[in-house]
């Protein structure tokens, strides 16, 4: 374990840390560029965070101590999250090898159970609401996420990214395979659902369909500014997943070089901007559908992935 | 036989092939409009077409692209035209009354491919046919049978009924194209006829529906006496 690569480790943490609201700005920017808006401008997430921090926190009478360490425990679990898999690097760094990727979802869902918690704790209406129907979201996308999961583990014969990573780096036959395309798009459509972009959720955020904003609306302050960042970070992390695990799996840094680092991180944001793109179009052409259709796209993604668990025994 | 010596290239191909139009029968289990269902259809036709002319083109049959253009003709563009053209006569555009949501279609489909997969192992291993493209073949042609029974069974309007069978047929097509491609011709035109007749039987069968039940859905047909 060398200084290099310790220090490249915490290069992973800090890229997602500072580079996440910066995604989540082009792609917002993006979505009211496609609907002829002005936009806000891609530093918006930066500014709201700044003004967040500077305001009074204000808590229910009927929070518990739940509603207190929710945000630190989400902000957490993203900030470990990075440790695992491959941002920057193609070879693990140090303390990656704490978990594989059945670890690494087990720690992002850590985070989504806690604030399901917190919406309820509050015991306002809107927090029940929220809490319920991510609940409803999650137990049909977690038992998917988990057969995409194994789908790469059969892919590769191994549960680490980095594993996956080289394959298909390496294999072009394995790459265009029909199990790994299936992979591709089941976990898209799971992508979708965890990144809050369905045609279910809708665009604009505090209104009565609000799925993920609903379960926070009783933050305020510095701990609203935490839950916000760690949405961010947790977008990033799935998009970095999406993108050098398993459909854009080059560009990152082999030898581990700081200018290798510094284009890898600048790599990502370019696939990123790609992924987003794909994102936006997709929110865009699909109309808004009524909520209780979420079985129909996570039915469809959990048949991407059986199928291409049954491409992956065949070949 | 053909498929016990092709090249990696051609195999995938074939496989991919097979497995885009097991795909685009899920699109037709999960879709609601009448539209996208036979546009479907017609996708997998086309994709069909195109398997057959793969397997003329490296097993050296010519006779397949005959039965390519005659597929890309009948199937993808007669058959999906006279459909649309008895949809556009009546006034539903989507399966009014669901028995089976479409979300439940798509997992009870993925349960059948399962199902599908475990039955062609055993038929592979009973032929000897431990060849990848052989088990892809039988695997697709079966799940699409299934899932044609599927849309049979949960699908009352009588356009959903028919592209059903349609789908059934396509399957077992599909998989005697990569199995035996060296199935005579004339069978082949038999069987485009017979697809002919059972869509003019449909539209006989809509047009009754129409007259003596006032609806399209085959619920309506109660009574075993004509």
């Amino acid at each position: 374990m060398s200084t290099r690569e310790i220090l490249l480790q915490i290069g992973q943490v800090v890229t997602v840390l500072l580079v996440a609201p910066l995604i989540q700005g082009i792609i917002i920017q993006f979505e009211e560029r496609v609907q002829r808006a002005q936009g806000p401008g891609i530093f918006q997430p930066y500014r709201d965070l700044w003004k967040l921090f500077h305001k009074q926190i204000v808590v229910p009478q009927t929070a518990s101590w739940l509603f207190w360490i929710t945000p630190v425990v989400a902000f957490t679990c993203m900030l470990t999250v990075p440790i695992l898999i491959p941002v920057l690097t193609d070879f693990p760094l140090p303390l990656s090898d704490m978990g594989d990727i059945l670890g690494g979802g087990l720690i992002l869902t850590l985070g989504s159970f806690l604030i399901n918690l917190a919406g309820l704790d509050t015991s306002s209406a809107y927090g029940g609401i929220g809490s319920s129907r991510a609940v409803m979201l999650a137990i049909l996308a977690e038992p998917t996420l988990i057969v995409v999961f194994v789908g790469i583990t059969l892919l590769a014969k191994a549960m680490l990214p980095f594993v996956v990573n080289h394959l298909l780096v390496a294999n072009w036959a394995v790459y265009w395979s029909p199990a790994h395309l299936f992979l591709v798009a089941a976990f898209f459509i799971l992508l979708l659902v965890e990144t809050d972009r369905m045609p279910i959720h809708s665009s604009t955020h505090i209104e009565v369909y609000m799925i993920e904003e609903a379960r926070i609306l009783e933050y305020s302050g510095p701990l609203l500014a935490l839950l916000k960042w760690s949405s961010a970070m947790k977008q990033f992390i799935l998009y970095t997943i999406f993108c050098n695990v398993l459909v854009l799996p080059w560009g990152l840094s082999r030898e581990g070089t700081a200018i290798g680092a510094l284009g890898a991180a600048a790599g990502l944001i370019v696939k990123f901007v790609l992924v987003g793109c794909i994102v936006v179009f997709v929110e865009t052409a699909q109309s808004r559908l009524r909520f209780y259709r979420y079985q129909e796209p996570l039915a469809a993604s959990f048949v991407l992935a059986v199928l291409s668990i049954i491409g992956s025994q065949l070949s | 036989m053909l498929i016990q010596h092709l090249s990696p290239i051609a195999s995938s191909l074939f496989s991919l092939l097979a497995i885009a139009s097991l795909l685009l029968s899920f699109v037709m289990l999960a879709s609601r409009w009448l539209k996208n269902y036979l546009y479907a259809f017609a996708a997998e036709s086309w994709t069909i077409a195109a398997l057959s002319a793969a397997v003329g083109y490296y097993g050296s049959y010519p006779e397949l692209y005959l039965i390519a253009i005659l597929t890309l003709f009948f199937r993808g563009l007669l058959l999906p035209y006279l459909i649309w053209r008895i949809i556009r006569r009546l006034e539903v555009d989507r399966e009014i009354h669901e028995i089976l949501q479409p979300s439940s279609a798509l997992v009870i489909g993925a349960l059948f491919v399962m199902f599908a997969l475990a039955v062609s192992y055993r038929v592979a291993a009973e032929f000897h046919l431990e060849l990848t493209v052989a088990v892809v073949a039988l695997t697709v042609m079966l799940s699409m049978k299934l899932i044609g029974f599927l849309m049979l069974a949960v699908r009352h309007e009588a356009i959903s009924q028919v592209l059903g069978l349609l789908v059934l047929e396509n399957g077992i097509f599909l998989g005697s194209q990569i199995l035996v491609p060296g199935m005579p011709l004339l069978i082949e035109l038999v069987i485009l006829f017979d697809l002919l007749i059972i869509v003019a039987c449909f539209g006989v069968l809509v047009g009754y529906l129409l007259t003596h039940v006032g609806s399209t859905s085959t619920l309506g047909l109660k009574r075993l006496v004509g």
